[in-house]
């Protein structure tokens, strides 16, 4: 066998295909020609070593972006029924949460604001240091909040009356919700306004400020999971709402 | 058995897509589990680098999304799925290397493949990320031949299939992505 055959042969006897008559004189002549005999080896080497490669797995986030793009272009229906019920118990879940947080935050910021003497009035002295840090942590939580309230103005104008959208029992409670903080900011802002002095109006103020920035960063961050089919990302901002 | 059919019956391929088909999210992402690994290890392998191969990979669900009517069950669905993931990748390289991928049957345009006094493997280990670093120096047609029959297992009528070429085409590329690796290996 001349080494123009073997090396045609040699292919088909890497791929196991290689008829028994054919093979056995290609065997021949590879005990005779150590060219040849070491493109075989090394061609098989190459397949064994190819046939040991493991399959690499997608990234999870990629079917979350698939079936985000399939609802988005309404090419798919509701998720089906037991994932659309677990989704409302998720709402009321976080909707339970927000009513527990807020109702809990004023019960203890009202009365303080109303009852708390000014520092001037217990001390008689100006602005402490401690004073003058709520006072400037105020002021970033205001523009804070005004930026996260319009992001999240946006963003529900953005989301479209199916799935995605918030239904309508937790967009109610985070409507109340928000006008509950909202009333204390102004309380505890006009009782500010009345005693520049007094700590215990800005601290509830900050307090209030705290609060609804907080609010607003989780609707925004849940509309986003329930917008990308996100049920994992949904469920941590839930746990992350409850133990707060 | 062939590399595309294993284990899913030609019944159930077409009663997923039925499913699929009436717009059931939850049945596309059970036919997205069986097929996305392959796929996407073939994309991996095909544009070399992850973030290009997750992009294909979201185009080759969404087409066959957009395409299952077109799923007659006369193929195997996986069969159909590498046909599209295939053609996708060979696509994407055409555009990003602006040319034609080149098909041919003759090794002839491989000056030096042969040579006997070329430098063999001899006794060079060979590692698996050796391959795969080599693997992304192959021209691109002969490098998708090469990852569905060596690293897929897909037999090479189920490659001509697949990539609409003829099955001598496929052993020559298969060969050919071989002997370019053997000299890559060597170095």
């Amino acid at each position: 066998m001349s080494c123009t055959r073997s090396r045609k042969d040699i292919q088909e006897l890497v791929d196991g295909t290689l008829g028994r008559i054919r093979e056995a004189e290609l065997r021949q002549h590879l005990d005779e020609c150590p060219s040849c005999r070491a493109l075989f080896d090394d061609l098989q080497r190459v397949r064994d070593v190819a046939a040991t490669i493991e399959p690499i797995a997608p990234p999870d986030h990629v079917w979350l972006q698939i079936a985000g793009r399939l609802r988005q272009e309404g090419r798919v229906q509701d998720a089906p029924a037991p994932i659309a019920h677990r989704h409302q118990y998720v709402w009321l879940a976080i909707a339970a949460a927000l009513v527990l947080a807020v109702g809990a935050s004023l019960v203890v910021l009202i009365p303080r604001i109303t009852d708390s003497p000014s520092v001037a009035d217990r001390s008689g002295a100006g602005n402490s240091p401690a004073a003058d840090a709520v006072q400037s942590g105020v002021d970033d939580l205001r523009k804070a909040e005004q930026l996260l309230q319009s992001g999240a103005a946006k963003l529900k104008e953005g989301l479209g009356s199916g799935e995605d959208a918030l239904p309508p029992a937790v967009v109610a409670t985070l409507e109340s919700n928000l006008q509950i903080l909202d009333q204390a900011i102004t309380e505890s802002g006009a009782a500010l306004q009345k005693d520049p002095q007094n700590v215990a109006a800005r601290t509830s103020l900050f307090d209030a400020l705290q609060r609804k920035i907080s609010l607003l960063q989780d609707t925004i961050t849940l509309m986003n999971e329930m917008r990308k089919g996100n049920a994992a990302g949904v469920a941590q901002v839930v746990e992350g709402g409850n133990k707060s | 058995m062939s590399g595309l059919t294993r284990g899913v019956s030609r019944q159930d391929d077409v009663a997923l897509v039925e499913r699929c088909r009436r717009g059931d999210l939850g049945a596309f992402e059970e036919l997205y589990r069986q097929h996305a690994g392959r796929l996407y290890s073939v994309a991996f392998r095909m544009v070399g680098n992850a973030a290009d191969a997750e992009d294909l990979l979201q185009e080759i669900f969404l087409s066959a999304h957009r395409k299952l009517e077109t799923f007659r069950g006369d193929s195997a669905l996986g069969t159909w799925l590498y046909r599209l993931a295939v053609n996708l990748c060979l696509d994407y390289l055409r555009s990003r290397t602006g040319r034609a991928i080149q098909m041919t049957d003759a090794l002839d345009d491989e000056p030096g493949l042969f040579d006997a006094s070329s430098k063999g493997l001899a006794e060079r280990t060979v590692t698996k990320m050796d391959l795969e670093r080599a693997l992304t120096q192959l021209p691109e047609g002969c490098r998708a031949a090469f990852v569905l029959h060596d690293i897929e297992g897909l037999e090479h009528r189920e490659i001509a299939d697949v990539m609409g070429i003829a099955e001598g085409t496929s052993k020559s590329q298969v060969h050919k992505a071989r002997l370019r690796l053997r000299a890559l290996l060597s170095r």
